[in-house]
């Protein structure tokens, strides 16, 4: 069974040979091929040979396009800084939504004259050429408030969203119909789904009301529209009691991306019990276990989320979030040894 | 209690930056003392948000513009204030490690320890080993609060633990540490003197480190 038959099993809510799996391993991978932070993520050629390798060293079931949190807002003119050892972040000393007064700034942009965007569909052709049908790529889509975010001070931009939330439901507006038509274009290139990252629809950050209010209705549009081009929708969200029920309302996605319970569940049995149904539960290791964690205590967190989640199908062994440091490479080895022994289904 | 008193907390509850100014100048102007003003007050309500963040009723927009109507209404009264009663609990010096940007956590934490009356200085993010102990030399610190959200700069902290002990101040600087991958077991192993899981309980710990 190669990964691609594993993994389109397990969304089907079937139960393949062992539980697919995949450490989230994205920039991290640019150890593997001798580059750093910057180049990796603004060329192509490099991002792609650094995600590649790391499939094939570590086995992953599936790739997930993950570069860094930027890609979109610098459609805007977010000025960037691209640390060599870090992940390139806004200039937070400049960013384009200066004070309250500013978001008439976010109008509607061309995504082609976004070399980032740009770079990451071309990313994604070229996975997608490698990948031969073999395994699923997923591109990743930091969400409409996400991407405000990055534009706005989050602080700020917090304060906004309880004092003027008109306008910042607005402003993700305009990024919504961006984000479209990117999406379009990255799903062009023959991707499996995109993965939206919905950082905000999480009892870390804000009330599911307020969620619901600012973003619910701009990613349900996003994820129809993803939908209608018979793609998967898929949801990225590592935030503490993150909100399944408004989410799942709003994008009936394929599946989550996640690394807690969800906030009306104890546990992630229960999380399986409410949602298994619905959606493909992707997790739930934690990326510290994953990095600094001793083996034992990487494998009791493996087999907790396939005791509590495998069964059936619709599940995915993953971490909850993204590896960030070379240390996690012999734990991401650890956890796909792991999936295949433990993680194998009995027949 | 004065019924000025209540408006001040119930405004700063609810984030009206203007209001808490408005009233906490009204009491001044009402010859209620200053430090009475701050107390039961500001951060009576500052309390109150800290609780009810704790319990998941409200979450961190509602918390920041909580803080900011405090500080609204805190720069009213400081001209009134005597002396040094507004640090009177101590002096923390607090960041978030170097090759760290994540803020938000910080600040919520920084906006308890004020609400409980301590100094703060706040060094920003991304700050380097050294400055955290440079700093607590300067100001004659209490406690180094050390933030970290990434598992690439946890153990930065352990430097700072460290640097701390190499600069001979580790005996009268309590150092506690926190941020959303940060758990006890870590901060025992790098010898940090506290941890806690949020922003209230960073508080409480605070002053139970200060008093023992
Ligand atoms: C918002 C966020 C961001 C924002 C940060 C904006 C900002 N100004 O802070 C943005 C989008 C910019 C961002 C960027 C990145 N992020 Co980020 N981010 C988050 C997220 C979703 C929430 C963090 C947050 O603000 N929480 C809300 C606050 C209130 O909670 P908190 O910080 O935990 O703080 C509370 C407690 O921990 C405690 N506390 C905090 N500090 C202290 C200190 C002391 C002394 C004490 C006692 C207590 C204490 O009190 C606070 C209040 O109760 C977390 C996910 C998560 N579950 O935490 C990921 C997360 C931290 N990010 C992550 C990653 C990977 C990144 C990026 C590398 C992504 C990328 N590839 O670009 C970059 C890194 C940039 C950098 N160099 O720092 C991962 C880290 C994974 C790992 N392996 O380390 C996380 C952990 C997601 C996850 N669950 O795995 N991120």
């Amino acid at each position: 069974m190669n990964s691609m038959e594993r993994v389109v099993m397990a969304l089907n809510h079937q139960e393949p040979d062992r539980v697919p799996v995949y450490p989230l391993l994205a920039g991290v991978s640019r150890h593997l091929i001798g580059a750093n932070c910057r180049e990796w993520s603004t060329d192509a050629d490099t991002c792609v040979k650094g995600l590649l390798k790391a499939k094939e060293e570590y086995e992953l079931d599936c790739i997930v396009t993950l570069i860094d949190l930027s890609v979109e807002c610098s459609a805007w003119g977010q000025e960037l800084i691209y640390p060599e050892n870090e992940a390139a972040h806004p200039n937070y000393r400049n960013q384009v939504i200066e004070d309250e007064d500013s978001y008439d700034k976010i109008q509607y942009v061309d995504y082609r004259t976004c070399d980032r965007m740009m770079m990451h569909i071309d990313v994604c052709r070229k996975l997608v050429e490698a990948a031969k049908g073999e395994y699923p790529v997923v591109a990743f889509v930091f969400g409409p408030l996400g991407t405000l975010s990055m534009l706005r001070n989050q602080e700020e931009m917090y304060v906004d969203c309880i004092e003027q939330p008109e306008v910042v439901h607005d402003a993700a507006g305009v990024i919504t119909q961006v984000l479209k038509e990117y999406c379009d274009a990255l799903l062009a290139t023959g991707v499996q789904g995109i993965m939206f990252d919905t950082l905000f629809a999480s009892g870390s950050i804000m009330s599911k009301d307020m969620w619901d209010e600012l973003e619910g209705d701009l990613v349900q549009e996003l994820a129809e529209f993803v939908h209608s081009k018979g793609a998967m929708v898929m949801i990225h969200n590592c935030g503490g009691k993150i909100y399944f029920d408004a989410q799942i309302r709003r994008m009936h996605p394929e599946a989550i991306s996640f690394l807690y319970p969800p906030d009306d569940c104890a546990d992630f049995a229960e999380c399986k019990e409410k949602y298994g149904d619905v959606t493909t539960l992707i997790g739930c290791v934690a990326p510290t276990t994953a990095t600094v964690g001793t083996p034992e205590k990487l494998e009791a967190e493996c087999k907790e989320s396939i005791d509590a989640m495998a069964k059936g199908g619709g599940f995915i062994l993953a971490t909850g979030c993204e590896l960030i440091s070379p240390n996690a490479f012999p734990h991401a080895k650890h956890m796909v040894e792991i999936a295949k022994t433990y993680g194998a289904y009995k027949k | 209690m004065s019924e000025v008193l209540a408006n001040i907390s119930a405004m700063l509850q609810k984030g009206k930056r203007k209001d808490v100014a408005r009233l906490c100048q009204q009491a001044i102007d009402e010859g209620l003392d200053a430090n009475v003003i701050l107390t039961d007050g500001l951060l009576a309500g500052m309390d109150v948000i800290g609780a009810k963040f704790k319990a998941n009723e409200i979450f961190v927009p509602q918390v920041l513009v909580a803080a900011r109507a405090m500080k609204a209404g805190s720069e009213v009264l400081k001209p009134y204030l005597a002396g040094d009663d507004a640090s009177g609990k101590g002096k923390i010096v607090m960041g978030t490690v170097q090759g760290d940007l994540h803020d938000i956590g910080k600040n919520l934490v920084i906006m308890m320890f004020e609400g409980k009356g301590f100094e703060v200085i706040d060094l920003g993010v991304d700050v380097p080993t050294e400055k955290f102990i440079q700093t607590a030399i300067e100001e004659d610190a209490d406690i180094i609060g050390l933030s970290a959200l990434l598992t690439t700069t946890m153990p930065v902290m352990a430097e700072v633990i460290k640097a701390a002990e190499e600069a001979g101040i580790r005996d009268r600087v309590k150092i506690m540490v926190g941020g959303a991958p940060v758990t006890k077991e870590f901060a025992e192993s790098i010898g940090a003197d506290a941890y806690t899981e949020d922003a209230p309980s960073a508080a409480e710990k605070a002053l139970e480190l200060i008093s023992a």
